[in-house]
């Protein structure tokens, strides 16, 4: 049995690591290492969290059918296990990031009047 | 399902585990790459990482069902805790045990025969006829009574009239001869009743009318018994009483009568008799549409209509003819009678429950620094709730399935103990088991009480009072004051209804044992009676049975050990006829009737084999018979009641004028009287009685009698009256040429059958009384132990400050005895008014028994100061530095 809870909509920082991750593995599979240090490098280090608070996400993700897993060997010849997103996490990076540009266009909007 | 889960997330957490591994060793490369010693590396790893184990526990969490899993938890907690404290969870246990399974066991009782709808289809329609008069509804109905009803068109879709078939006939043409229990009924019988018909057919309308043939319908029992369930049976004959019987039928096994039925036989009524003798039982199915109301109309009309045709005497003045719900008539008289252990089932219920909240109010009390520990250290509100409640609930389940267990017994206990008199319960197969409904409705009680009253202390302990909690001495008393006068409430209610229990059950040990001392006027002792049956064409008129009754009674006295014998048509303390007379030369009254006394036809053997004693005159002898002049001996209650002045031996009297032609007679001479009996039952006053020789019966009464009452034989033996059975017997199938005997009793086991309802309220009423003060008692115990628990640290102080050991135990036995004797006070009160309901069930004791009301309170209170006593002697043997050193 597969426990089903709903996207919880309200919590904008937990949806924004989950588009993130989903992000990050566009390129391709990847393993939680490097997912971590994918999202730490290309926000400038803006983003810098405790590593391991990735993986309750991960496993989320997974849990809700948009990752897959499964173990490999990485770069540096170790055991690692691989995410790699599926087609419905595709659909879902899609849905959340036509989410997320209309939520900063409309941030920027207000910020921006205000400004001027 | 849970297992499997549990297994996979435990997978899950070391996957999760190897992965976290992997991650530090990663990040422990780059480091590396950086040029960081790898012990720093490491270090700057677990750094950047955080706490796994915070993380696994997070990633655990979300894999599984919270309240599943906290709900395992609490349940296993709960049982630790219980097993904790042994006695407190034995004795709440015990106690739901109890309350459930008495109250399962007797609501099944009172269920199957008083609420539960009859078995058979549309039972709300079917109606009893009856005649009313200014004393009652009486069931009796003749053939021209019958025959009008029946003509009522559209009052009734169906109505049939039946016997009960009493008198028995005698299947022969087997190898053995059996005596089995034949019913006349009228055509409509099995349609009106629903009843199934496996094989074959019932009656036709032309087997139903006068000279219709002889024709049987089989019960489901005898056709499998003796018949071996062949369907080749229908259209074959069997013997009854020496004649061919066609079987046309077989009826279902499901078809429930009220008294074993073996076969079926026709009525066959002439209806255009003008027999008045009141013999059959009608019952009909009310026509679509037609009201009670209604049908009552109607059948006044018909009464006055009855009137003309037969004359002004065919009925008693201001009678007339109704109906009754056959379901309300069948337990009329049952649904007092079982009022009172549904009575005393609540008050059971009540005291378990009283009982179970003051255990859970103590132990929750007794938690209450346990408790707000555990919220100090983090348990939120809602878990110390559920925990409790978990444990409550498991109390509450394991003693409803313990109870379950008790009521299962318990219906058997009561099925043996029935009084065989209990309609719907029969004496083979009981038709009663634990009903499924009122088990989940006791079992939804206790599982209430047990939320109930742990919900109240377990909000109460989870109030965020913690400081105040922590800090408070273990002998404080304000916080717990009010819990405690709860508790003591609990307990004086419980003494109370105890103490009104008991009482009833001693009013009824009372009754029963007056019953048991109450001489019926003749020898119960090493007298054995028995049935035979004489109908069928050999006993038609008076004289067969005249010589049969002769030549039987000679051989029996005959048999070694047999003192005397003698037989009647009917057996004093389980049947008996009434019958009209009228004293000759005395201005009749308003009616033909001038008096009514019990009618017993009996042979000369009779008034020595039940040690009748003869007051005057003279019994009857071999010489009273057809040809010598009619006699008749009457009872000293009927020579008191019909001659307060005159001398009844001077006079005769004329027996059953106006009953119809079957009973016409010249009158009879009064020659003896003899000493008075309770031939109804032994708590009745004894009837007035006249007793003829059966010799002397008109033949029409020969008749009429053989087909509603079998013929008893009496025999009083020198000693154990079973040991001549055997003889008796053989003498018997002698004289009658083959015939069977069946009901064979000794007159104690009819004495004990005709006391059995007393005997079953008396046994019902004394578990109940039992268990109550049982449960009362533990209620007592559990409060004085709980506060002397409580209060240790103060017995402690007291002690060193020079208290003596009595003085300590003395306190305590008042604080506890004060809650017993409120209790009694109350309730002697409530018993006060409760028992007149009673008074309708007592015999030879008043509703406020002296004895009841003194010695019940005092063994009350023997049982309080028992159950105060033992947590007393604990107080004094506080030792004071254990104590004051204690918190």
């Amino acid at each position: 049995m597969v426990l089903k809870r709903p996207p919880e909509a309200g919590d904008v920082l937990q949806g924004t690591l989950d588009m993130l991750i989903l992000r990050t593995l566009v390129m391709g599979p990847a393993h939680g290492h490097t997912i971590a240090q994918v999202i730490e490098h290309t926000s400038e280090n803006a983003l810098e969290v405790e590593q391991g608070s990735l993986y309750p996400a991960l496993h989320r993700l997974e849990d809700r059918g948009w990752l897959a897993s499964e173990w490999g060997v990485s770069e540096n010849n170790r055991k690692a296990k691989y995410y790699r997103m599926t087609p419905k996490g595709r659909k879902e990076l899609a849905a959340a990031t036509g989410r997320w540009r209309r939520m900063t266009r409309a941030i920027d909007l207000i910020l921006g009047a205000e400004t001027e | 399902m849970t297992m499997r889960r549990s297994i996979e997330r435990a997978r899950k957490d070391e996957d999760f585990a190897e992965e976290i591994e992997s991650h530090l060793a990663h990040e422990q490369d780059a480091q590396a790459a950086r040029g960081v010693a790898p012990e720093e590396a490491r270090r700057r790893a677990r750094l950047r990482f955080g706490n796994p184990r915070t993380l696994r526990e997070r990633v655990w969490r979300h894999s599984s069902l919270p309240w599943l899993d906290d709900g395992a938890r609490d349940l296993r907690f709960a049982l630790r805790s219980l097993a904790r404290t042994p006695a407190f969870t034995v004795i709440t246990l015990l106690v739901i045990a109890v309350g459930i399974g008495v109250n399962t066991a007797v609501f099944s009782v009172i269920d199957a025969v008083l609420l539960k709808p009859l078995t058979w289809p549309d039972p709300g329609a079917l109606v009893q006829l009856v005649l009313n008069t200014d004393r009652g509804a009486f069931a009796g109905a003749s053939i021209p009574e019958f025959a009008l009803w029946s003509q009522q068109a559209g009052l009734f879709q169906q109505i049939a009239a039946y016997d009960f078939g009493a008198a028995g006939v005698n299947l022969t043409g087997g190898d053995h001869p059996e005596q089995v229990q034949a019913v006349h009924v009228t055509r409509d019988y099995f349609a009106l009743f629903g009843a199934p018909v496996v094989a074959g057919r019932t009656f036709t309308a032309a087997e139903d009318s006068a000279n219709g043939g002889r024709v049987v319908v089989l019960s489901y029992g005898l056709w499998k018994q003796r018949y071996g369930g062949n369907r080749g049976i229908i259209g074959t004959t069997i013997q009854l009483d020496g004649q061919p019987y066609l079987v046309v039928g077989v009826i279902g096994r499901n078809f429930v009568t009220d008294t074993p039925v073996d076969l079926w036989v026709p009525n066959q009524f002439d209806l255009n008799s003008h027999e008045m003798v009141v013999n059959y039982t009608v019952v009909a199915r009310l026509g679509p549409g037609v009201t009670l109301a209604q049908a009552n109309a109607q059948l006044r009309l018909v009464a006055d209509q009855f009137r003309r045709a037969y004359g002004s005497h065919s009925l008693p003045p201001g009678g007339g003819f109704g109906v009754v719900p056959l379901q309300q008539f069948m337990v009329g008289d049952m649904r007092f009678p079982l009022l009172v252990p549904l009575g005393a089932v609540g008050f059971v219920l009540l005291i378990a429950c009283g009982n179970v909240a003051n255990l859970l109010l103590a132990r929750a009390s007794a938690r209450r620094r346990e408790l707000a520990t555990r919220a100090a250290l983090g348990a939120g509100r809602s878990q110390i709730i559920r925990q409790l409640l978990t444990e409550s609930l498991v109390l509450a389940l394991a003693g409803g399935l313990l109870g379950l267990f008790f009521g299962f017994f318990g219906v058997r206990l009561l099925l043996r103990i029935n009084p065989g008199n209990i309609p719907r319960i029969r004496a083979t197969g009981p038709s009663i088991s634990l009903d499924p409904h009122i088990l989940l409705f006791t079992l939804g009680v206790s599982v209430l009480t047990g939320v109930l009253f742990g919900l109240i202390p377990a909000i109460a302990a989870s109030r965020p009072n913690l400081a105040a909690t922590l800090n408070e001495g273990s002998s404080r008393s304000g916080t717990s004051f009010r819990q405690g006068k709860v508790r003591s409430i609990l307990v004086i209610s419980e003494v109370a209804l105890a103490l009104v229990l008991v009482i009833g059950a001693a009013l009824l040990i009372r009754t029963f044992r007056k019953l048991g001392e109450v001489d019926p006027g003749f020898t119960t002792h090493n007298v054995l009676t028995m049935a035979m049956s004489v109908s069928g064409d050999r006993f038609q008129t008076t004289a067969p049975v005249a010589h049969l009754v002769r030549d039987g009674q000679d051989r029996l006295q005959a048999v070694p050990g047999v003192l005397a014998a003698g037989a009647s048509n009917c057996l004093p303390l389980a049947s008996g006829f009434g019958m009209v007379f009228d004293i000759v030369g005395r201005p009749k009254g308003n009616a033909p009737f001038t008096g009514g006394a019990g009618f017993y036809s009996i042979s000369s053997g009779y008034f020595s084999s039940l040690g009748i004693p003869l007051v005057r005159g003279r019994v009857f002898t071999e010489r009273d018979d057809a040809s010598a002049p009619g006699v008749v001996v009457i009872s000293q209650a009927m020579a008191r009641q019909y001659w307060p002045n005159g001398d009844p031996l001077k006079e005769r009297i004329q027996i059953g004028a106006g009953a119809g032609p079957a009973f016409a007679e010249p009158p009879r001479q009064v020659v003896g009287i003899v000493g008075d009996t309770r031939n109804r039952s032994v708590d009745r006053n004894p009837d007035p009685m006249m007793y003829i020789p059966l010799a002397q019966m008109p033949d029409g009464e020969t008749a009429l009698n053989a087909k509603v009452a079998p013929l008893y034989w009496i025999v009083r033996t020198r000693e154990n009256p079973y040991a001549v059975l055997a003889p008796v017997e053989a003498a018997l199938r002698e004289a009658s040429s083959d015939l069977a005997v069946a009901h064979i009793r000794s007159m104690d086991e009819v004495e004990a059958r005709n006391i059995a309802r007393q005997r079953f309220n008396m046994a019902l009423l004394t578990i109940f009384g039992l268990s109550g003060l049982l449960m009362a008692a533990i209620g007592v115990y559990g409060v004085m132990s709980y506060s002397v628990q409580q209060r240790t640290q103060e017995m402690g102080v007291r002690m060193a400050l020079g208290a003596q050991a009595s003085n300590l135990r003395n306190m305590i036995i008042g604080q506890g005895m004060i809650l017993a004797l409120l209790g009694v006070a109350v309730g002697l009160a409530g018993a006060f008014w409760l028992t007149r309901f009673l008074a309708g069930f007592l015999f030879g004791v008043k509703a406020w028994d002296p004895m009841a009301f003194l010695l019940t309170p005092l063994l009350l209170c023997a049982v309080a100061l028992l159950a105060v006593w033992i947590p007393a002697r604990r107080a004094t043997r506080v030792d004071p530095m254990t104590a004051l050193r204690l918190e």
